[in-house]
């Protein structure tokens, strides 16, 4: 059942066929297997004696949008900073169960997280600038994981400010401070500053919510692109977006995992009454 | 709400029989309201600007006496009536700048614990016993200082202080002499103690300040905790963290009790931190009541009027400091 909350497929597919080349359909449709990068398996988490996540099962395959909706309090951010460990800079949570990124179990705790965060990178919801200039704010985590000469970084400063579609709006301002952009612009700021480090995985964790329709779609115009070079796991309240961005979406619940599928499935035929429900806004 | 109304004139709109007393009311309440808070602001500057002209108005007999001289002298003599100010002043800063050393990585290490890394049953306990620390009265820490720090010092630390730093190139002489206990560096050490609560609970209220998200995202590009600290949370605060430690060289500039116990109360200029000193607040509190000629008493009031003057002058070079800073990161 479809409300008016969601545009009938007909309109989904003419708003994606908008913004994609055809090459996508195939990508759509699901036709073209992908290798699995990230597998949950038996995930379980913890906010001290909170249950955050219930046996969370999941297979992200690369180079894809995979997008996690659910309402507020499921679990799809924690789920999502599970992925690079981000949880473990607060005391008291805690991570059972193996998230494998490329055969390795990057839970063991003798995988080291600064290898971790150089293969998976992450943006935020709110766009936050380091207090640095734009060139400082990309250059800040390569500096981590690589030693540039000058000329080797501003290239790459340049590259990244590319891949995020910003590079024209501030290539004569690359002194300034990053704090000086307009919202969508520090968070297309915050987006190289992540692919910078040239990751394998990128995290987006409602990376459009608090920007303005333009910005919005050009984000997401963005993950249509990056998507072409890095797996994408995206967490998104907004399920136009979800169902625009998406070729695999996660509907989480009380912690646990609904169902995971194809987007078109999931928003067109959902298997599960709880995700029909959602998707149709039966549930708040 | 307006647009609402039916009536065609937008401004005939019924607000009940009570509004238009009550709109003249509320503009005389907001007109009373904003002479109080000015009028509080401006008890500052009126007390601030009454008390420097008073003590420059005690201590006129001096500045006309000994003009510049009195600023340019080490002579401190009661007897002969020669008064210069060279001596307090030396050890104010000093002290203070010893006690700054001290306190500001020390403080700096407390916040980021508490704020970073301690575990979350621990973090109220020990911000609570730290601003105890602010508590205490100076002068249990002068007493503490003089019967328990400075027998520490001359039996334990300045010996050793002596042998190993004393015969350094270029900062031997700051650690040459005998190991008395009281004198320059103990009371810097007294000092950095009692600043550390007010800069270090500055400090890990601004820290707590910053988006944790800001925190996550350098965390998120391989940061450790220190990077994240060093590299996005302290130019974050800036400001505000530079304000916390002059709000703590304010108080170590004009503390007065503690120092006077452990410094010495000599008016002699010596290079050495181990050697006793003297500092505008322990000068006063010191000698105000053998102050027997008029002159002399002129003389300490004149040595108030300077502190306000040192003050003065540190806060400012500090917010020109900052304002350079700013300038060069690229926040302008």
């Amino acid at each position: 059942m479809i409300n008016d909350t969601i545009p009938p497929v007909a309109e989904t597919e003419q708003l994606m066929n908008d913004v994609m080349p055809p090459v996508a359909d195939a990508v759509l449709s699901g036709t073209v297997p992908a290798p699995i990068k990230i597998g949950v398996r038996h995930l379980d988490f913890f906010y001290k004696s909170f249950h955050a996540l219930k046996d969370i099962n999941l297979e992200v395959p690369e180079k894809r949008v995979t997008a996690i909706i659910g309402p507020s309090g499921c679990g799809k951010s924690t789920l999502l900073r599970v992925f690079n460990r981000i949880y473990a800079v607060y005391p008291g949570l805690k991570a059972q169960g193996e998230v494998i990124l490329d055969g390795e179990n990057i839970l063991d705790p003798r995988y080291p997280l600064n290898r971790l965060r150089s293969k998976v990178g992450m943006v935020f919801q709110k766009p936050v600038p380091f207090p640095m200039s734009i060139h400082d704010n990309i250059a800040y985590g390569v500096r981590h994981h690589e030693t540039l000469n000058r000329a080797e970084m501003d290239d790459r400063v340049e590259w990244a400010l590319q891949q995020a579609a910003l590079w024209d709006e501030v290539k004569d301002k690359l002194r300034q401070s990053g704090m000086s952009l307009s919202g969508g612009q520090q968070q297309r700021l915050c987006i190289a500053r992540a692919v910078a480090v040239k990751p394998e995985v990128m995290l987006l964790d409602e990376p459009a919510s608090a920007l303005d329709p333009i910005s919005t779609l050009k984000i997401e115009e963005l993950i249509y692109e990056l998507k072409k070079n890095y797996t994408i796991v995206i967490v998104t309240h907004n399920m136009q977006q979800a169902a625009r961005v998406s070729d695999l979406t996660a509907f989480m619940y009380m912690g646990e995992l609904v169902e995971f599928g194809d987007t078109n499935t999931i928003f067109t035929n959902p298997s599960k009454k709880q995700t029909e429900d959602y998707i149709t806004g039966r549930y708040g | 709400m307006l647009t609402h109304m039916s009536s065609s004139d937008p401004l005939a709109v019924s607000h009940g029989t009570t509004a238009p007393s009550r709109w003249r009311s509320d503009g005389r309440a907001d007109g009373i309201f904003r002479w109080l808070v000015a009028g509080a602001a401006t008890l500052v500057l009126v007390v601030l600007g009454a008390a420097a002209a008073a003590m420059l108005w005690g201590g006129r007999l001096t500045f006309e006496t000994f003009g510049w001289h009195f600023l340019f002298s080490s002579e401190w003599d009661a007897v002969n009536k020669q008064f210069g100010a060279v001596v307090p002043i030396y050890g104010t800063l000093v002290s203070s700048l010893i006690a700054m050393l001290i306190a500001v990585p020390v403080s700096f290490g407390i916040a980021l614990f508490l704020t970073e890394v301690a575990p979350y049953w621990l973090r109220t306990p020990i911000a609570a016993a730290v601003e105890l620390l602010a508590g205490i009265p100076s002068i249990i820490y002068g007493m503490w200082g003089l019967f328990m720090f400075v027998p520490f010092m001359a039996a334990r630390v300045l010996p050793w202080v002596n042998q190993n730093l004393g015969g350094v190139p270029g900062v031997g002489p700051l650690f040459q002499g005998p190991p008395l206990g009281i004198g320059m560096l103990t009371a810097g050490i007294v000092l950095g103690i009692m600043v550390i609560p007010f800069i270090s609970s500055v400090m890990r209220d601004v820290f707590r300040a910053v988006p944790a998200s800001l925190k996550e995202s350098a965390y998120a590009l391989g940061s450790t905790s220190w990077e994240v600290v060093w590299n996005v949370v302290l130019p974050y605060t800036r400001s505000a963290v530079v304000g916390g430690i002059f709000l703590g060289l304010g108080r170590a500039l004009g503390e007065t009790m503690a120092v006077t116990f452990v410094l010495g109360n000599s008016h002699q200029l010596t290079a050495s931190l181990l050697m006793p000193g003297n500092s505008i607040a322990a000068t006063i509190a010191n000698e105000f009541t053998e102050a027997d000629s008029d002159i002399y008493l002129s003389s300490l009031i004149a040595l108030g009027f300077l502190l306000f003057i040192v003050t003065f002058v540190v806060l400012a070079i500090a917010r020109i400091m900052l304002h350079k800073l700013a300038g060069k990161e690229g926040n302008t």
